[in-house]
């Protein structure tokens, strides 16, 4: 069952799956309009800074199974959606007691009242994997918004078994570069370098 | 959850943050009443856009936003076909206009007042030094003669007007670079034309479908920036000088503590002194004096913040509350009646902390104003009226004053003040040859100009205070303007004791002449005076200022004006090394340009060094690079490193 694969490493921090996330579950689906929404539409996805300056890692569901948010959900509100391997709430049946939030292994369920939720009641949020883009043979739009492989959407194992390869290749192709299959960009490399030059100048030594 | 603990890497521990005492002690009172600072929202920011801070998104058509994959997988190139390094070199080339248009907007503001002035039609304001605006217009070619003093300013102010348009095929005070660097610029179409008009053939180039090649765009920058240099922000300078004298070393004192708890506090916060000036004279009404006492309190305190601090400061000796990153902190003295802005580097957050305290913020710049503040447009005909109008809303506030939550953390520190070109010069007796003469026997190895805004990436003044220590441990004569100069201020580096810590070359120099190690040459604008100051040097040695033991340092840059800075220096052929990383990285082309392709061209190039110790070496070296091409005593640069020299080596 394809699903969304995050590499952290790849993640420039542009917040635009943000952006797409939120949009994606706006009532206008557009750019321009669904910032001014009201209730706003929320994000599902959730870009943190790193430990180190320039680094990011775009956390969301892992639509984990069994799921713990879904053992716990008193009211039946949780369930899985078996055509798509997707964890889904009913805004209808939860209470906002937050019991999900807390076993949550990832710490992404927020709670926000939502423009199709139950009269502006407060219900937990999260990733749905943009099931209605999914029924419609698109992939999530966060994945979509990526310019950068950070969010890659596919079968897990062919995914992993992708990099895999890459790494079997960098093994073969030189005795220097571990990474050698795919190479950081100079550029992309002095960026950081610098970046965390700036932090150690900034007090964080 | 706040954003300061949100955040992962920096900001959360206010003691591991190298910052001085006072910002400290009002950062305690932001963290006790919850209200945002400038690093709280930084790291509410964070984590900042990737492709903006490589420089590699684009937002000048409608076709787009486009953005570059920086991993090469991606779309490489906009919708229009520009790459990163087209991509990179217009938002550069933009920046540049911007910051030089803020610098020439703030000149053309000095040079109406002026205009007026001379016309007789202004009040609070007068031709101060007559000496000074009979040289300027020698060089500009007006006669004086005995001529009425009104007369010949007029005629200058209109011989200035025409730098601003496109009628003519250099700027008036391109004379004073040396021929060699006059030359260079020639044969690379570098000389500035006009003022306004290489700013607006940026935006023209930076649209879609014209200049397309990286390169031509970022000598158009160079152009650009030279136009800010030695035209507007060199007019700016020099007519301030006129209107409002030509700055003379004074003493005065700097941080929050120059705020007084039993006086009424009204802080003059922005860049142009045309106001500012005014309310130093306003501000000693008799009537207003006594209203304050009425009030209660003993009396009017004025204190600077950032440039238009520099500015009081450098001619006034008016005490300066602290730099750029200080302006919300101040309010939270509690302390503080009104805080008067004119423009630049004002953050639209300071309606909102004075929202928390009885402090009004009153804008004056029609041009800048800031909602949830009080409006009183500046107009030169009824200047001291206003300012008079402005102090009495300041004083009346005074009974407003919880004091309940009054906090002036720290007591001042003395700084001097008033380093002109002239004061310079007339301080080595009236030629820069005592200067050379140091420099050439190697007791001061050479100058740096430490010059720029703070960051809230870079730990507040952490950046200027070390590089500055380490360049005059080592015998070199440090130039600051600017944020960089209250930093150094604060730190206690800019009295004449402070010759205690420099070398003993530059300590011997600094104690005969009763200066400090640190010289403060004024605001951000007054970088003009480091151009001039170079030129001179140049001059006397018959040399380019590429040839000269200079350097340049933005250690905690942050805005659009300093890149406009850092170009001009470099363009007039002053290496400069940069504290914070500019958005360029997204294009290895322009960051080889201007790190490694600019020495073959114009003679000096940008480096990017965050740490200052680092910084201080790679300039060291440099300087002892520059010594060595002139034939004069110098240390093998690859000797030198951050360990501290053994005593007696």
């Amino acid at each position: 069952m394809p699903t969304v694969f995050v590499n952290p490493e790849r993640c420039i921090g542009c917040l635009q799956c943000e952006f797409a996330c939120a949009t994606e579950h706006s009532t206008t689906h557009q750019v321009a309009l669904a910032p001014f929404e009201l209730p706003p539409p929320r994000k599902r996805i959730h870009v943190a800074a790193g430990p180190r300056p320039s680094t990011a890692f775009p956390n969301k569901c892992r639509h984990c199974d069994p799921a713990p948010c879904q053992q716990v959900c008193p009211t039946g509100a949780i369930r899985r959606d078996a055509e798509h391997d997707v964890v889904l709430i009913d805004g209808a049946k939860c209470i906002a007691c937050a019991m999900c939030a807390m076993v949550c292994p990832f710490d992404v369920i927020t709670f926000y009242a939502l423009a199709n939720g139950a009269a502006g009641r407060t219900v937990a949020v999260k990733c749905d994997s943009c099931i209605e883009r999914l029924r419609a043979g698109r992939i999530p739009a966060c994945v979509e918004s990526c310019k950068v492989d950070a969010l890659v959407f596919g079968d897990l194992n062919e995914i992993v078994a992708a990099g895999r390869q890459r790494e079997t290749a960098a093994v073969f192709a030189a005795t220097t570069a571990a990474d050698s299959a795919r190479p950081m960009p100079e550029s992309i490399v002095a960026w950081r370098d610098l970046g965390a030059a700036t932090a150690r100048a900034g007090g964080t030594r | 959850m706040s954003a300061v603990e949100r955040n992962g890497h920096r900001g959360d521990d206010l003691a591991r943050m190298t910052m001085p005492d006072d910002a400290q002690q009002m950062l305690e009172v932001a963290r006790d009443r919850g209200i945002s600072t400038v690093w709280d929202r930084l790291a509410a920011q964070e984590p900042q856009c990737g492709y903006c801070a490589l420089g590699v998104s684009c937002r000048n058509c409608s076709m787009g936003p486009c953005r570059i994959d920086p991993f090469g997988e991606g779309p490489q190139k906009g919708v229009c076909g520009a790459g990163a390094d087209l991509i990179v070199a217009r938002n550069l080339g933009r920046a540049i206009a911007a910051g030089s248009s803020a610098h020439s907007d703030h000149g053309r503001d000095i040079l109406e007042v002026f205009a007026a002035t001379a016309k007789g039609d202004t009040s609070g304001y007068q031709i101060t030094d007559e000496a000074k605006l009979r040289r300027l217009a020698e060089e500009w070619g007006v006669t004086t003669g005995d001529r009425p003093v009104a007369e010949i300013a007029s005629d200058l102010a209109d011989a200035m007007y025409t730098d601003f348009g496109s009628r003519k095929k250099e700027l008036g005070f391109v004379e004073r670079a040396p021929d060699q660097r006059r030359a260079l610029w020639e044969r690379l179409g570098l000389t500035p034309r006009g003022i306004d008009r290489e700013n607006v053939e940026m935006l023209h180039r930076t649209h879609m479908g014209v200049d397309s090649d990286y390169a031509n765009i970022l000598l158009h920058g160079l152009r650009t920036s030279l136009a800010d240099g030695w035209g507007g922000s060199m007019i700016a300078t020099e007519l301030s000088d006129v209107m409002f004298g030509t700055p003379t070393p004074r003493m005065s004192q700097v941080n929050l503590g120059t705020l007084k708890v039993d006086q009424v506090n009204i802080a003059l916060h922005g860049h142009n002194p045309l106001l500012s000036d005014v309310i130093v004279q306003a501000a000693a009404d008799p009537e207003l004096v006594a209203l304050a006492h009425e009030k209660g309190a003993a009396g009017i305190n004025l204190v600077g913040l950032c440039c238009t601090g520099n500015e009081l400061l450098m001619r006034r000796g008016v005490p300066i509350a602290g730099n750029h990153l200080m302006q919300e902190l101040v309010i939270m003295t509690g302390a503080l009646e009104a805080m008067v802005v004119d423009y630049q580097c004002i953050m639209p957050s300071v309606t909102d902390v004075a929202k928390c305290f009885h402090t009004k913020v009153i804008s004056t710049s029609d041009k800048a104003k800031f909602p949830g503040a009080t409006h009183v447009p500046f107009d030169p005909q009824h200047g001291l009226d206003i300012g008079k109008a402005i102090v009495r809303m300041a004083v009346e506030a005074y009974p407003d004053r919880n004091p309940d939550r009054v906090r002036i953390p720290t007591e001042p520190v003395p700084m001097m003040s008033g380093f002109s070109v002239e004061a310079i010069v007339g301080a080595l007796g009236g030629t820069p040859g005592p200067l050379v003469d140091a420099i050439a026997a190697g007791s001061i190895r050479g100058a740096v100009a430490v010059v720029g805004c703070n960051n809230p990436k870079i730990a507040l003044d952490y950046a200027h205070v070390m590089l500055t220590r380490r360049l005059i441990e080592n015998d070199i004569l440090v130039l600051v303007t600017g944020c960089a100069a209250v930093a150094n201020g604060k730190a206690g580096q800019m009295v004449p004791d402070a010759a205690d810590s420099a070398g003993p070359g530059l300590r011997t120099v600094c104690r005969a002449l009763g200066i400090p190690p640190v010289l403060h040459m004024g605001s951000c604008v007054d970088n003009t005076r480091v151009l001039v100051l170079a030129a001179a040097l140049a001059k006397h040695l018959g040399v380019d200022i590429s040839a000269l033991p200079l350097a340049g340092a933005a250690p905690e840059w942050y805005s659009e004006k300093a890149i406009a800075i850092g170009a001009y220096v470099v363009a007039s052929g002053i290496t400069t090394v940069l504290g914070v990383q500019p958005p360029i990285f997204g294009s290895t082309n322009v960051v080889n340009l201007l790190a490694n392709g600019l020495e073959g061209v114009v003679g000096a190039k940008f480096a990017v060094e965050p740490d200052p110790e680092k910084a201080a070496v790679l300039i060291r070296r440099h300087i002892e690079e520059k010594r060595r091409g002139l034939g004069l005593p110098f240390i093998e640069p690859a000797t030198i490193t951050a360990e501290p020299v053994p005593a007696g080596a």
